[in-house]
């Protein structure tokens, strides 16, 4: 089956075997650093001394091949602070580890990761800023997501909401003071490119140091589309309130696949199994939206490398818009979708169901013609060959040292698809493929996209095929969930999906109450800004904005 | 050379085949599915003042107040700051409240938005849809009890 | 088609002697009036109206059709809307510079058009260095761009001055050159002369206009022409989602209204340069006082040329298009002038 992935050569990582991973081995490699053994939903987890965490976290790179740091997740306790990093590994992502490191209540200190893993450095600056806990020998431990004037952690226990947080003009930075950043160096120039800029996608402010026109150093500077998402999570039941808020972390159209991140996990976490045909929908009305979100990335990246308003960028919101009208008859919106319930789907199919397949089938059945077009109009093009190929590269190596996943690993050749490689909903049941390109640049990246809304129709149409036959007294759409949830408390899970952009991850932690103690969301979009500098470091100004183009953020997620 | 001709070849074909994908809004009036998540309307003589879409409310938009005898008095709701997820709908035992196709509404100030209960039960059908019929709301699975103890909250 | 140049026919139109100078000059002024409002004219319908049109008709949209027939009333609304807006000066601009970039821009590219001879005895003036005129005035709009750029004390502006400069310098030696190679064929720079020598035909129907005659000089020009006005796919020095604006970035009210009208007169006057040495200027089928509107249907062309290129030609990077400038178009135009020359020398 076209699903297989090459078996990569595993012999030389300890701890792998014919079924799963042993993690005994894995203690023993790490002999003494086990401090404790603790049972997560998805994995188990390892208790290190946090003045070791460097020494642990090589050795499970280096010898037990855990090369993906997949989120690092900061909360309190009553007693203690905890840094978890959730490892797992690109060749075999259902390989999990955690591994987690407390550090004390009074002075948080904890040995930083970031020189294992790049990705650890905003990761920890995240968990700093919100949580409060120190990273030691962290090479910039600043605040991300919070302004630089913030007092206070606010996910920390003793932290006040009602403290004022406002500071005077004076003492916040002032942008214009760094303009000559460099006084000895006369030949660089500071420029600030966005928060307003027309090419940034929303809110998003880039330092760049230009050397003439070219990059001589970059520095993205997020936060400011910062909604506090994962603590308004906190604050709602598992059952019902948490569900349309997915919707807005990337809230281009990538609805389902956001609400499909937050019911796997919490469906894993409260152990309720959702019904086949139930499974069908999501299945479809993902990939649906995955063809939305892949239009619009394409759309807005053709802006960015054709000048304002090009015809492509029209062209591919005309497409786009078919789909949302499908997405509008299933779940009754456009954009925020709230469709995905525990246990199933709001509804099922609009009746007549006929006219449902039937407009489904017409925009499959056109969409070739359209790619043909945009085939022409975009890769086909010279002019744009020019411009996208072999710019922006980024290596496969960094792209997992960045923990870069979705469209952006796989245009750098990172064969990682968690529809695979982490089975969920129907996926492993169709025929499809992982699209991959072997490239790396800006080229390869737009050609990924544009190849998986190939896929996805090729999903769409099997689940259309198959909901078409499926017997009608067997359509059940909701398994039977009490009303309200309770999980165990004391129980912790991470588990992602494959967002629009990527690994899209919720790691949950239950208290017994119906809402979620730790609520923490793994944000493609976070990680896949990482490579930003490493891409364009060196290119020109133009080349940046494109490689931005390329990654396809949506400041919503990055920020939260 | 040739793909960049190729490219103003399509676009000179779209630009002369006289299609347009955009509508005359005002005057063309939407196709809006019947699914689709407007502006509230709510029915007194329904309404059994349970609360359940107040508590289900992941925003805290809808507001009711109750005299000491439990009889609803007021029953206000956000128009604007409402996030239209359907959940009050959902939970809502006797269709007393529904979510109409209607998705045209402004206001000068936001105030305007925090609609009362005479303003609720006036919003009008959007091109007399009524949501109720269109939709066949599968309720039974989702209000249903789990295996476990009935919880009333 | 050679009638007498405009303050002449105006001078005998109103019963004045065309021989006193005070009359001439008088008449010149006339003329002059005539010759910008009707540019301006054209580039009100273009800018607000036709512009968008254009771009919606490739882009599968609508566009304005609410304010009068066609939305053609959205001119007056558009005029309106941009001349009563806040006039913003940015702090540290420099003030003359800053406030005569703007006219700079605009003027210059009018300038131009009182040598072109537009059919229909509207012609301002024909000198002997026609095309040279033209060429010069054409390029002093870059002064105004790099003025705009310096003086505006923005980093955005100052890249699109500079890109603004390194592209002129870079395309005008090519379209100059091209348009040398039409000089050869006609042996004079008097634009009346060059218009002229495009009446004879061709081979059956076709007029012996330049732009059949050597289709690819036609071809080299179009290209330079549209990085020397500025448009897709060599709109870098404005670039919009890399440079904001460029060097138009702090400009509003006013001064943006200038700097926009003098792109687009720009655009007509390198369509109405191309008209009249590759396209036989107002030549047409019909009586020769229709000239006036085949001319204008032939920058009009133009026009639209720079619009369909702008729907479907990415940018180029600006090392790109310097080395296209230098590598490519200087040795294609210099081939061209060569081949020209030895053709043109081997049959006279």
């Amino acid at each position: 089956m076209s699903l297989e992935k090459p078996t990569p050569d595993t012999a030389a990582e300890v701890g792998v075997t014919e079924d799963g991973l042993d993690y005994d081995a894995l203690a023993d490699l790490l002999g003494g650093h086990v401090l404790d053994r603790e049972e997560h939903v998805n994995a188990e987890g390892f208790v290190i001394r946090p003045d070791e965490v460097q020494a642990v976290l090589s050795t499970l790179k280096n010898e037990a091949g855990f090369d993906h740091c997949a989120c690092v997740t900061a909360q309190e306790y009553d007693d203690r602070y905890e840094s978890i990093y959730h490892l797992r590994k690109f060749d075999d992502p259902t390989q999990e580890l955690s591994v987690i490191v407390p550090s004390p209540k009074d002075d948080p200190h904890n040995e930083s990761a970031a020189r294992v893993y790049s990705t650890a450095d905003w990761h920890e600056r995240e968990a700093y800023d919100l949580v409060g806990i120190n990273y030691d020998d962290h090479p910039d431990l600043r605040r991300i997501l919070l302004p630089e004037t913030w007092q206070g952690h606010p996910l920390s226990q003793d932290f006040n909401q009602d403290q004022p947080q406002i500071v005077t003009l004076r003492e916040n930075a002032n942008p214009l003071e760094a303009d000559h950043r460099s006084e000895d160096d006369s030949d660089t120039m500071f420029v600030n490119i966005g928060p307003h800029h027309p090419a940034t996608h929303g809110v998003l402010h880039v330092k760049t140091v230009l050397d003439g026109e070219q990059i001589a150093d970059l520095e993205p500077d997020i936060g400011y589309l910062h909604r506090c998402e994962e603590q308004m999570c906190q604050q709602g039941t598992y059952r019902h309130q948490i569900m349309p808020y997915p919707d807005r972390w990337d809230y281009v159209s990538a609805g389902i696949l956001n609400e499909w991140a937050y019911a796997r996990a919490a469906e894993d976490l409260a152990d309720i199994e959702v019904p086949e045909y139930a499974q069908v929908i999501r299945t479809m009305s993902a990939e649906l939206c995955r063809i939305a979100a892949h239009m619009l990335a394409l759309g807005t990246f053709a802006l960015d490398v054709f000048g304002d308003f090009t015809a492509i960028f029209q062209y591919a919101f005309r497409d786009r818009e078919v789909v949302q009208n499908i997405l509008e008859d299933l779940t009754g919106q456009r954009l925020m979708f709230n469709y995905l319930r525990l246990g199933g789907v709001a509804w099922d199919l609009p009746e007549p169901r006929e006219e449902f397949f039937e407009k489904t089938r017409d925009f499959l059945d056109d969409l070739p013609h359209k790619l043909e077009e945009y085939h022409d109009l975009i890769t086909g093009n010279e002019i744009f060959q020019m411009r996208c190929v072999d710019t922006g590269v980024l290596s496969p190596e960094e792209a997992k040292q960045y923990g870069a996943t979705g469209p952006v690993a796989r245009g750098s050749g990172v064969d990682y698809d968690l529809r695979r490689d982490d089975p969920y909903g129907y996926y492993d049941e169709l025929d499809w493929n992982v699209v991959t390109e072997e490239g790396g640049d800006n080229f390869s990246r737009v050609l990924v996209r544009m190849r998986e809304v190939e896929e996805s129709a090729r999903i769409i149409e099997q689940c259309i095929d198959l909901l078409e036959q499926w017997p009608e007294d067997e359509r059940e759409i909701q398994a039977n969930v009490p009303r309200t949830l309770r999980p165990d408390p004391d129980t912790e899970i991470y588990r992602a999906v494959e967002g629009a952009k990527g690994e899209l991850g919720i790691y949950i932690r239950s208290d017994g109450t119906d809402k979620p103690a730790r609520f923490k969301i793994r944000s493609p979009c976070f990680s896949n800004l990482q490579t930003l500098p490493e891409m364009s470091q060196g290119e020109y100004v133009p080349d940046m904005v494109a490689s931005l183009g390329s990654l396809d953020i949506v400041l919503g997620e990055v920020d939260r | 050379m040739i793909g960049i001709l190729k490219s103003m070849a399509t676009t000179m074909k779209h630009a002369l085949d006289g299609e347009t994908f955009t509508v005359e809004y005002p005057d063309v009036a939407p196709e809006v599915s019947p699914r689709f998540r407007g502006v509230h309307k709510w029915s007194q003589e329904r309404c059994i003042w349970c609360r359940q879409c107040e508590n289900v409310c992941p925003n805290n938009t809808i507001q009711i107040v109750m005299d000491d005898q439990r009889n609803g008095e007021q029953y206000n709701l956000h128009i604007g700051q409402c996030i239209y997820c359907r959940l009050c709908e959902e939970v809502c035992p006797t269709d007393a409240i529904l979510l109409t196709q209607n998705f045209e509404f402004t206001a000068d100030t936001k105030d305007e938005f925090a609609y009362d209960k005479e303003q609720l039960k006036n919003v009008p059908w959007y091109k007399d849809i009524d949501p109720l019929e269109s939709r066949e709301p599968d309720r039974g699975a989702w209000i249903g009890e789990g295996d476990g103890e009935v919880d009333y909250q | 088609m050679q009638s007498a140049p405009l303050p002449e026919t105006l001078a005998n139109l109103v019963g004045l002697d065309p021989n006193s100078t005070p009359v001439m000059i008088l008449m010149s002024l006339v003329g002059a009036a005539l010759i910008g409002t009707l540019m301006m004219t054209n580039t009100a319908l273009a800018g607000p109206w036709a512009k968008r049109k254009i771009t919606a008709a490739f882009t599968d949209r609508i566009a304005v059709n609410r304010i009068g027939p066609y939305g053609l009333f959205i001119i007056v609304a558009d005029a309106v809307r941009l001349l009563s807006k806040e006039l913003i000066v940015p702090d540290g601009v420099d003030r003359p510079a800053w406030d005569l970039a703007p006219l700079v821009i605009a003027s210059t590219a009018l300038l131009g058009f009182a040598v072109v001879p537009m059919g229909s005895g509207i012609h301002l003036a024909d000198p002997e260095v026609g095309l040279a005129y033209v060429f010069a005035t054409a390029s002093m709009a870059s002064v105004g761009l790099v003025m705009a750029g310096y003086a505006s004390n923005n980093k955005y502006s100052f890249l699109g001055g500079l890109r603004a400069v390194a592209q002129n310098v870079a395309y005008e030696i090519p379209l100059i050159l091209t348009g040398a190679s039409v000089v050869i064929f006609t042996g004079s720079l008097q634009m009346s002369e060059i218009v002229a020598a495009q009446q004879q035909t061709l081979i059956g129907p076709l007029p012996s206009w330049y732009a059949f005659v050597n289709p690819f000089a036609f071809v080299l020009f179009m290209i330079a022409n549209l990085a020397e006005v500025g448009r897709n796919p060599f709109d870098i020095p404005e670039a919009p989602t890399e440079i904001v604006a460029g060097y138009q970035t702090e400009y509003s009210s006013v001064y943006f209204v200038l700097v926009y009208l003098g792109e687009f007169i720009h655009i007509f006057l390198g369509g109405a340069i191309i008209a009249t040495i590759f396209l036989g200027g107002p030549a047409g089928p019909g009586p020769a006082s229709l000239g006036i509107v085949w001319f204008f249907i032939k920058i009009w062309g133009v026009f639209l040329f720079t619009q369909w290129a702008r729907s479907a030609v990415p940018r180029v990077r600006i090392d790109q298009l310097i080395e296209i400038g230098w590598k490519g178009m200087l040795v294609l135009s210099l081939a061209n002038l060569l081949l020209t020359a030895v053709i043109v020398g081997v049959i006279a």
